[in-house]
């Protein structure tokens, strides 16, 4: 067993942040700015299109839906292969595997998230929508004033699970070469050969630590609710 | 070069629609599978989740916790990667070399050691979540139903069969079967540890043609033939256990 621990602490270093500072940035710091950076893009994406869903009617709802349906039938996987290999072909520019992997991710997280924004702007009780239309708001001024600001408390734990989701799927960005956690601990066990269990779960510590944090650290935040109590 | 033929041009050719025909069918039957393995189990995790033992309800939260927050590619390499350097040298050989089982005399070939750890995988993922879900639609079932059967004289096995469960796979189907896609689309992840799947195909179709969008959309077609089906027998499923009102 001591063993394990003296190879895996040396190359704790290379698993939490790749070659960096002697090389670019890899391990679990890119996996952390690729998750962050899909995050905030999924959110985004997630309030446009949650948004546009909430607002929209007929035709156009229904292209939305069958758009966002086909985001969420197809594994991310899947949609890694396209943006990587498609991307620079469509853009006719170089495109970096983090970018395509991030924009991936961040369509899927969006059209998951599109459909918890719209059920969180339905679960507004009808009051609220009446009482700013009486008072003379628009549509969309009541939706942004008076809406939207109660329905993002009740969207909260839809963003904190496609987050954490997040997280575990910038691990796929393995499978297209980018050296985030995933893949240097492949390298990892691949230079070394010995205690490939221990490695791995080393490294399904960090993500724990990761998810766990990230689950915590977002409900910690957010100011509680006094009405509510939550 | 007539019209038709620059169009076949265009086209796969038969030998890698074959190619990709047989992924998909590794997918579906990896996909069952794990359906089936994980809906068994996850029935045996939810009554540990609600078991009146502390020391079983804290295992099952440990479970969750460690199968939920961390991501199925590195699980998969912990069971391909991992876990045969934990087992005694007889075991992994044994494992790695082909057997044959004879069932009802048919003689049946031992599975690949790729399929074996991808389905141990998926199976023990997807069981934290199939279980949470069983799990939610036991606790969706009132406390007064389980009363009433008590009271009329069942015992606590029979309220369980003829009571709670017939009521909690109603209340559970639909998230089910959203789980159920779920194992679908990670069956994906299983190329990672060299199972020849549907994604695993159309990277080789890629890399053998050079024709990315074909291959691509080949594949993404049978996942969405896949998914809506999935969706078609959940709508079905669910209708056919409405009770009328």
């Amino acid at each position: 067993m001591s063993g394990a621990i003296a190879v895996l602490f040396d190359n704790l270093p290379y698993l939490l942040w790749g070659a960096w500072p002697n090389g670019p940035l890899g391990g679990a710091a890119l996996t952390v700015l690729l998750s962050a950076g899909s995050a905030i893009a999924s959110a985004v994406l997630g309030l446009l299109f949650g948004v546009a869903l909430a607002m929209s009617r007929g035709a156009a709802h229904r292209l939305l839906v069958t758009v966002l349906g086909f985001f969420r039938a197809i594994p991310v996987l899947m949609l890694i292969f396209w943006t990587y290999f498609l991307l620079p072909i469509a853009l006719d520019i170089d495109v970096p595997g983090v970018l395509s992997v991030m924009c991936a991710l961040s369509l899927v997280g969006g059209a998951y998230l599109s459909h918890a924004v719209h059920a969180g702007i339905r679960g507004v009780p009808a009051g609220q929508w009446n009482a700013a239309l009486s008072l003379g708001m628009g549509r969309w001024r009541a939706l942004r004033h008076i809406v939207l600001p109660q329905a993002l408390r009740m969207m909260l734990p839809s963003f904190i699970n496609q987050w954490v989701t997040l997280v575990k799927d910038s691990s796929l960005a393995y499978i297209v070469g980018v050296a985030e956690l995933s893949f240097v601990a492949t390298q990892v066990n691949a230079r070394t050969m010995v205690y490939p269990a221990e490695l791995f779960m080393l490294v399904g510590a960090l993500y724990w630590l990761l998810c766990t944090a990230l689950e915590r650290g977002v409900w910690a935040l957010v100011p509680r609710d006094p009405q509510r109590g939550t | 070069m007539n019209a038709f033929e620059s169009a076949r041009e265009q086209l796969l050719a038969p030998k890698y629609l074959g190619w990709l025909l047989d992924g998909w069918l590794m997918t579906i039957a990896s996909s069952l599978l794990v359906i089936v393995a994980s809906t068994a189990l996850g029935l045996v995790f939810a009554a540990a989740r609600g078991s009146p033992r502390a020391d079983l309800r804290r295992a099952t939260a440990v479970y969750v916790s460690l199968f939920r927050n961390t991501p199925l590619l590195v699980q998969l390499f912990f069971w391909y990667f991992g876990a045969p350097a934990l087992l005694p040298e007889a075991a992994r050989e044994w494992l790695n070399a082909g057997h044959h089982v004879s069932v009802a005399g048919l003689r049946l070939h031992w599975p690949s050691f790729e399929f074996l750890t991808a389905i141990v995988g998926l199976v023990l993922y997807a069981t934290a979540y199939v279980g949470e879900e069983i799990r939610a639609g036991i606790r969706g079932v009132p406390a007064a139903q389980l009363h009433a059967g008590m009271a009329m004289g069942f015992s606590a096995a029979q309220v369980q069969r003829h009571v709670v469960l017939p009521q909690a796979v109603r209340i559970a189907l639909a998230p089910l079967f959203g789980q159920y896609m779920n194992i679908v689309k990670n069956t994906s992840l299983a190329m990672a540890v060299g199972l020849v799947e549907l994604s695993y195909t159309s990277r080789q179709v890629e890399a053998d043609t050079f024709k990315t969008f074909q291959a691509f959309g080949f594949a993404t077609l049978f996942y969405i033939a896949t998914i809506a089906l999935l969706e078609w027998t959940s709508a079905w499923a669910v209708r056919r256990t409405r009770v009328k009102a």
